[in-house]
């Protein structure tokens, strides 16, 4: 039996683990292009913030690999797969074997179309040698620009801010976390951001970047332009599947999944940030680029791929983020379309600045915003993946004094 | 390996467990100079309020496998496998609350702690007394329980007590049986006065 694993990210590295549980002997090979020990990759903005040490991001002991009897191949990257012989290329010559396949290979940043791109000092932040390449020129920088007030856009601007940077963000939809919250928590979001003194710019585009060799302004979609000396583009991320075949496998946005991990081709399995499986709030196909996702689905691809045929719930879409004072929890439909069927239900109180929405299908909760007080956050995102009908009152749900008991008879 | 149980029937929401819980986790150990301690000793067990204002005590259920553990980002959350606790290390949390978001039950609170690095907010929940159980004691919350809520136990000794109630129930022969009827009275008492309030 001979494991191949693509990606040593956490669905990787959860997958390995599952599957040297269950089958002492396999052998397991794992293709990993970053060469540090496996890492936490949230955490690298705490590592711009200045938080903690580079060597706080690691996941699992140094010894990782050797003890759990694993093939590492690091520093490569897969170019082809051939799932009629069975086989992985990497770095263009080698060919390995695999009776499974795990493609686990994550995310890559969404590029962007501007110009002067290749100007220095322009950054993606998924990388721990990327955030290592900021680290190198914050002493020489004085106004940051980021791209994009996603989560990970809104991680860049907090740990540039710590540093002590002046901080521009630039976000095209009308507020922050807009792929995560709705307009009211958005709304709310923005003041806390603008308060404690990031310079926000809401609706708009950065179309160029000028500079001698290093970038010094940004041109604005509205002509204005914006003086930087560093750029953060966090602008969401795609799959990272370009050696996938895809007359072979079959490809959505993401890798198409089934509740067992598997992908359309025999004996290949997929997992975590370039997986798509079915979401259980929005009944259809999505890719739910979180850790708890990449954990669950590495796990569940594992166990498959040891022989064991587990089935996940699917997948749901759900965070949380402490922005500066407030607390955000998000997941499922958080801002349905108002033609059919959806019943919301929402309180807010302006004297504690909490706000809470509640999502209904029916009986079915499939989305729920809340800011601050959102330690029961996770009962209701528990409720909406196992799709239990909920009687409970919708005031009760809506009160702070909400708590699980109130789900039981 | 004796486990804490639950049994929700029984609580009548005096929250005593929660005192004792937020005073066994205090330096102090004692009530009232846990009371001057900075920061504050805080519960880790939460009473919480049914429907019909009945009592239910929340505490974690140290799950296995435990979603918390393993969503946990900084991988701060492992299990003490003598006791079958879910544990955190408040060294190693980073209080990003993705254990809150993954709890199915809500058991996790945020706040500064004494156990924790000074002024730093951490992720808490219930360690089972595991201190407590070192040394020969039940934890704290079972040991203040007058009602029979919470149990300190075998599981199997549990299990086999709650076949058995069943079990006596299931004849088509038998009556109806209330296992716990001074609760249930009680209950239905706070039932009726909610909705007499309530129309
Ligand atoms: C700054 C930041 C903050 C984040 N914060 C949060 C958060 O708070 N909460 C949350 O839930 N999620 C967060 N995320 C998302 C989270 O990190 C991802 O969901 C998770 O890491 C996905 O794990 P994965 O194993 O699927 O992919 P990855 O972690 O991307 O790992 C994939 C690995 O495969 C390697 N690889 C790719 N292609 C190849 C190839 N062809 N050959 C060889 N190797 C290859 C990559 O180099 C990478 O090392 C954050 C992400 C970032 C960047």
């Amino acid at each position: 039996m001979a494991y191949v694993i693509i990606g040593n990210g956490v669905a990787g590295v959860s997958a390995a683990e599952s599957i040297r549980q269950l089958d002492r002997d396999g052998r397991i090979v794992m293709i990993g292009d970053e060469t540090e020990i496996p890492y936490c990759r949230p955490m690298i903005s705490l590592v711009l913030e200045g938080a903690i040490p580079a060597d706080r991001l690691t996941m699992r002991a140094d010894n990782f690999y050797e003890t759990m009897g694993i093939e590492p191949v690091l520093g490569r990257r897969v170019d082809a797969i051939d799932v009629a012989q069975k086989t992985v290329r990497v770095g263009g010559d080698t060919e390995i074997p695999y009776t499974k396949l795990l493609i686990a290979s994550g995310a890559d940043p969404r590029p962007i179309t501007a110009d002067g791109l290749n100007l220095k000092n322009i950054f993606f932040m998924r990388t721990q040698a990327q955030v290592r390449d900021m680290l190198q020129v914050l002493p020489d920088a004085r106004r940051a620009l980021v791209l994009g007030g996603g989560l990970v856009g809104f991680k860049a601007a907090y740990g540039l801010l710590r540093r002590g940077l002046n901080v521009t963000m630039l976000i095209r939809s009308g507020y922050p976390l807009s792929m995560q919250a709705d307009e009211t928590a958005g709304g709310i979001i923005l003041q806390e951001l603008r308060r404690k003194g990031l310079d926000v710019k809401v609706g708009t585009e950065a179309v160029a970047f000028g500079g001698n060799g290093a970038v010094r302004e940004a041109h604005l979609f509205d002509g204005d332009r914006t003086p930087c000396d560093m750029v953060v583009i966090g602008k969401g991320v795609l799959p990272a599947l370009s050696f996938v075949p895809r007359e072979r496998i079959e490809i959505d946005l993401g890798i198409v999944i089934d509740r067992h991990m598997r992908t359309s081709a025999e004996d290949v399995y997929a997992a975590g940030d370039v997986a798509e499986g079915v979401d259980v709030a929005r009944k259809t196909r999505w890719v739910n680029a979180i850790w708890p996702e990449a954990v669950t689905q590495g796990r569940l691809a594992g166990i498959n791929m040891a022989g064991r045929p587990v089935s996940g719930e699917g997948s749901l879409g759900r965070n949380v983020i402490r922005i500066f004072d407030l607390d955000i929890l998000t997941g499922g439909v958080v801002t349905p379309p108002d033609n059919d069927g959806y019943d919301v239900f929402q309180t807010f109180d302006g004297s504690r600045n909490t706000y809470r929405k509640l999502v209904f299908q029916g009986d079915r909760l499939v989305g729920v915003v809340l800011v601050n007080d959102i330690e029961q956050g996770g009962v209701f995102l528990s409720v909406m993946s196992s799709k239990t009908p909920v009687t409970a009152s919708r005031e009760g749900l809506l009160s702070r004094k909400f708590n699980y008991k109130q789900l039981l008879k | 390996m004796k486990e804490v149980v639950v049994h929700p029937e029984r609580c009548v929401g005096c929250m005593q467990c929660m005192i004792a819980c937020a005073t066994a986790h205090s330096k102090a150990k004692s009530l009232f100079a846990a009371t001057l301690e900075s920061p504050l000793p805080k519960p880790r067990v939460h009473v919480g309020v049914g429907q019909y204002d009945e009592g239910f005590p929340n505490r974690c259920r140290h799950c296995d496998p435990a979603p918390c553990l393993l969503a946990c980002l900084p991988g701060a959350i492992s299990r003490d496998l003598s006791t079958n606790t879910v544990l955190i290390d408040p060294d190693r949390c980073i209080n990003c609350a993705t254990c809150a978001m993954v709890c199915p039950f809500g058991v996790l609170r945020y706040h500064e702690e004494g156990s924790a690095p000074p002024g730093k907010t951490v992720a808490v929940k219930c360690d089972n007394c595991i201190g407590r159980q070192e040394a020969g004691l039940a934890p704290a919350c079972v040991e203040v329980c007058k009602s029979g809520a919470l149990t300190f136990e075998e599981l199997s000794e549990a299990m086999r007590r709650k076949t058995n109630e069943i079990s006596r129930t299931v004849s088509v022969a038998a009556e109806p049986q209330d296992l716990s009827p001074g609760f249930s009275l009680l209950n239905t008492m706070k039932k009726s006065l909610i909705q007499v309030r309530t129309g």
